[in-house]
């Protein structure tokens, strides 16, 4: 897998961006990205999800146009206005999902964009085979007959044909976006030897991943994203794993002692063995307990199955085996309803697809968990549900305008607010939390943490899970770091450094043999 | 709490009505921009009889489309009602002519035979759709199919008539005037607002129409809910049957055709939004007018049948255009 590193590119520069920036209403998705290419390297994009690597893809292959900047095509001011002029430049993608036609053949896919026809204007089979043919062999696909439905291949040869697709026109730059996220590792080291091959012929790669031993197996240099801006540009050769974690994950943890949390209880209010679901099948499964009255940091990097371990503790997943017992007995959770009723509460990732209504008003989405305490026999009552929305909102410093306005005309950090009210009108013993603060200004932030503390202080317990360390420092009373689904390790505050938990979280403690070859 | 902090409380929460009073603003105005048109366009337009005529003509549309709008509402649709009231009515005629019972008890158990008919149509719909996460569109197509060959099956084919007296009375029945089985559809409006607006039933299903995950999330039983939904409709289906066989005094199996089409046009002028979660039954009360009034007025100012179909199919295309800005206006 080495062999491609070998070959050193020029120094010429292909592409040039810089102080790249795009909005989408008023969210900054790219807020000055500057990064090179230089002619006939592999070039990795890494960053956590939403650091803005799919954006900068996105402008650069003409979907979307930018706001502020600039971008150099060999030289030249570069302004993609739509797919089909990226192309003509030169820049192809194979996106992370796939755009194939499944029921129709290898061939018909690889000519889909521009037919070959004959003098009648009939489509021209042989010609289309023809191409095909070429395109495959040129990526040294010998093995897969043109003719064949795209829905018999399997998702490695599937990408291989994206891949072939892309390179059979002229191309200068191939972006791939985590090309290798559905692939298993032979068909891994076949796509990184086919990428060797492109990258011979000269063509410059583009590789995003969220695997750093691929992006140090295939890569010459590394551009690290976070929060919509590029944080540094390496040479592979001069860098660490755990150096380009650095970047990724941002502000190096201030030392601050923390006070401990002296409302700790010896009582085990929730206890998980073994936990295993079918998002999350590490056969080892996730074991934990958890107190009463302490705040329990999950950290991991994104896909580790942090957020599957909640979902699955509250009903939202099935659970494939495992047990989970609730102040020492043993419960069972099939459905939301049953955790609710076990007095879990969950804060959601995703306030706008499971959090909250946002046509609905503030006091609904207050009420949404606990309707029955604001009504009577199924009648809604009104006073009552407002009422719940003013203390629920006073309790945790909404702003807001009238509890009959729409939660979505409420700032990101005043709906996860409304959402955390929700819950707490619940009375729930154990509050799980995921990634409680994003998108979240930080003055709102401070107040959740604040909010979050003095729960845990009048002695709920609390389960966060947080792509942020600073977060989970300032928060928690104990931290498990997970990585590919299972406990890696569990950390007290005393041993809280960002060294400990990036190696816990790249698995490197107990498998140092890794997969990095 | 004290006696003006709860009077802030209630009026907080009319803010609901409010809102939807705004929202039918509009389609309330363009009702009466064309009462007014063909009022000055026909003379007979606003005679009693007309009037009477309209009520009558519209009563069982609105039916349907009291059920459409809670199966709209969740984001589904129900495409079988023409059929399942079809269906309803031969199974209640079948029942209303069985030998040897009493006028009373006949009537009785066709009301009852009907209602269970459609309510049955209508949880199957709901169960299967939900219970697999399949498209409505097609479950209930399917139940359209099955339905109206249920109904020529179970007939024979034929049309069944020569029913009591007693029933065919309440379907001419006048109250002030008013149509009886128009009161009866009104009502059912008003019990429809009534849940929608006052239950944590009708919450739950703006909820979901909204965003089922969260609902989910928030531990309700969403599928029961979206049965709920198809079985009201169903059951609507029943109750149409019902006042379809009291007024013309025959039940046939071939009933109702297109009766779908013409339910989910009056929720969708009403405003109620094809996604879910948006909408009244208050529009749909509404939007059953602007049909039965158009329909009833290019008659009236000689226009041909086929005319009116056309201009009815362009109010419809042109509500859901208007549908598309009130939503951005109301998101932004």
């Amino acid at each position: 897998m080495a062999q491609a590193a070998l070959t050193s590119p020029s120094d010429d520069l292909l592409l040039d961006v810089q102080d790249l920036r795009k909005s989408f209403g008023g969210v900054h998705a790219l807020s000055g990205v500057s990064f090179s290419l230089k002619a006939g390297e592999v070039h990795a994009l890494v960053g956590e999800n939403g650091a803005g690597k799919s954006t900068l893809i996105k402008v650069l292959s003409g979907v979307h146009p930018y706001d502020a900047g600039s971008i150099e095509l060999s030289g030249e001011a570069f302004e993609p206005s739509d797919p089909h002029f990226a192309k003509e430049a030169g820049i192809q993608v194979v996106h992370q999902e796939f755009n194939l036609l499944t029921d129709l053949s290898v061939a018909e896919n690889i000519s889909i964009e521009a037919f070959p026809k004959t003098r009648f204007g009939l489509l021209d089979r042989a010609a289309m085979k023809r191409r095909a043919r070429s395109a495959l062999d040129a990526i040294g696909l010998n093995d897969v007959d043109v003719k064949t439905p795209v829905s018999r291949l399997g998702i490695a040869h599937r990408q291989l044909v994206e891949i072939a697709r892309a390179l059979q026109s002229e191309s200068r730059i191939l972006i791939l976006d985590e090309p290798t996220a559905t692939l298993t590792e032979r068909e891994t080291s076949r796509l990184f030897e086919i990428v060797a091959g492109i990258k011979a012929k000269g063509v410059t790669v583009v590789f995003v991943s969220h695997h750093l031993d691929e992006v140090f197996a295939i890569c010459d240099r590394v551009t690290i994203f976070r929060n919509g801006q590029t944080i540094a540009t390496e040479n592979i050769a001069d860098t660490s794993p755990e150096g380009v974690v650095r970047h990724m994950v941002g502000r190096t943890l201030s030392e601050q002692t923390k006070e401990l949390n002296d409302a700790i209880c010896d009582s085990i209010v929730l206890s998980v063995e073994g936990l295993q679901t079918a998002a999350s099948p590490h056969p080892q499964g996730v074991s934990f307990d958890l107190r009463q009255g302490e705040i329990l940091g999950i950290a991991g990097l994104v896909g580790a199955g942090r957020t599957e371990v909640l979902r699955a503790i509250f009903g939202a997943d099935p659970i494939q085996s495992g047990q989970i017992s609730r102040n020492g007995n043993r419960i069972s959770i099939s459905d939301p309803r049953d955790a609710i009723a076990a007095g879990i509460g969950f804060v959601t990732e995703d306030r706008k697809d499971e959090g909250l209504i946002l046509d609905m008003d503030i006091a609904a989405n207050t009420s949404l968990v606990s309707i029955k305490d604001v009504s009577v026999k199924g009648l809604l009552s009104f006073a009552k549900e407002r009422l719940m929305a003013i203390q629920g909102g006073a309790r945790l410093k909404l702003k807001y305008g009238k509890a009959s306005d729409p939660a979505s005309s409420l700032s990101g950090g005043n709906q996860q607010k409304v959402v955390l009210a929700k819950w707490l009108a619940s009375h729930p013993e154990i509050l799980l939390l995921d990634e409680p603060t994003r998108g979240v200004d930080v003055g709102a932030k401070a107040e959740i943490y604040a909010i979050l503390k003095d729960l845990a202080a009048q002695g709920m317990s609390m389960i966060v899970v947080s792509s942020e360390l600073p977060e989970l420092i300032t928060l928690t009373d104990r931290l498990l770091v997970m990585s590919e689904h299972k406990v890696q390790g569990s950390l007290m505050p005393e041993d809280y450094q960002q060294e400990a938990i990036l190696k816990l979280a790249y698995g490197q403690s107990e498998t140092p043999e890794g997969q990095n070859q | 709490m004290s006696s003006s902090e709860s009077q802030n409380l209630m009026k907080g929460s009319s803010a609901f009505s409010v809102k939807s009073i705004v929202n039918n603003a509009g389609i309330g105005l363009a009702l009466l921009l064309l009462i007014l048109f063909f009022s000055v366009a026909s003379e007979f337009f606003l005679s009693p009889n007309n009037i009477t005529n309209i009520l009558t003509q519209i009563t069982i549309n609105l039916i349907l489309a009291v059920g459409m709008t809670f199966v709209i509402l969740i984001g589904g649709i129900d495409l079988s009602v023409g059929s399942v009231m079809a269906f309803a009515a031969v199974i209640a005629g079948k029942a209303i002519t069985l030998p040897g019972l009493g006028t009373t008890e006949l009537i009785l158990l066709a009301i009852l035979a009907g209602l269970v008919a459609g309510l049955i149509c209508g949880l199957v719909n709901g169960v299967i759709s939900a219970y697999w996460a399949l498209p409505s569109f097609i479950i209930t197509l399917g139940m359209l199919n099955i339905a109206r060959g249920a109904a020529l099956q179970v007939s024979g084919a034929q049309t069944i008539y020569s029913f009591p007296f007693a029933f065919e009375e309440f379907g001419s029945k006048m109250v002030f005037g008013i149509p009886f089985v128009f009161l009866l559809a009104l009502a059912l409006v008003a019990i429809a607002w009534f849940v929608l607006n006052r239950t944590v039933f009708g919450r739950l299903i703006y909820a979901i129409g909204n965003n089922e995950e969260a609902v989910r999330l928030a531990g309700h039983p969403v599928f029961w809910y979206k049965v709920a939904a198809f079985t009201i409709c169903g059951a609507t289906a029943g109750i149409a049957a019902i006042v379809y066989m009291a007024r013309l005094s025959i039940a046939s199996p071939i009933a109702g055709i297109g009766f779908e089409l013409n339910a989910i046009a009056a929720v969708i002028i009403g405003g109620t939004s094809l996604a879910g979660g948006r909408g009244s039954v208050i529009g749909t009360l509404l939007g059953a007018f602007i049909i039965g009034v158009l329909a009833n007025g290019l008659i009236l100012i000689g226009l041909s049948d086929f005319m009116r179909q056309m201009i009815t199919g362009v109010v419809i295309i042109i509500a859901v255009i208007l549908d598309h800005y009130r939503a951005k206006l109301s998101s932004s």
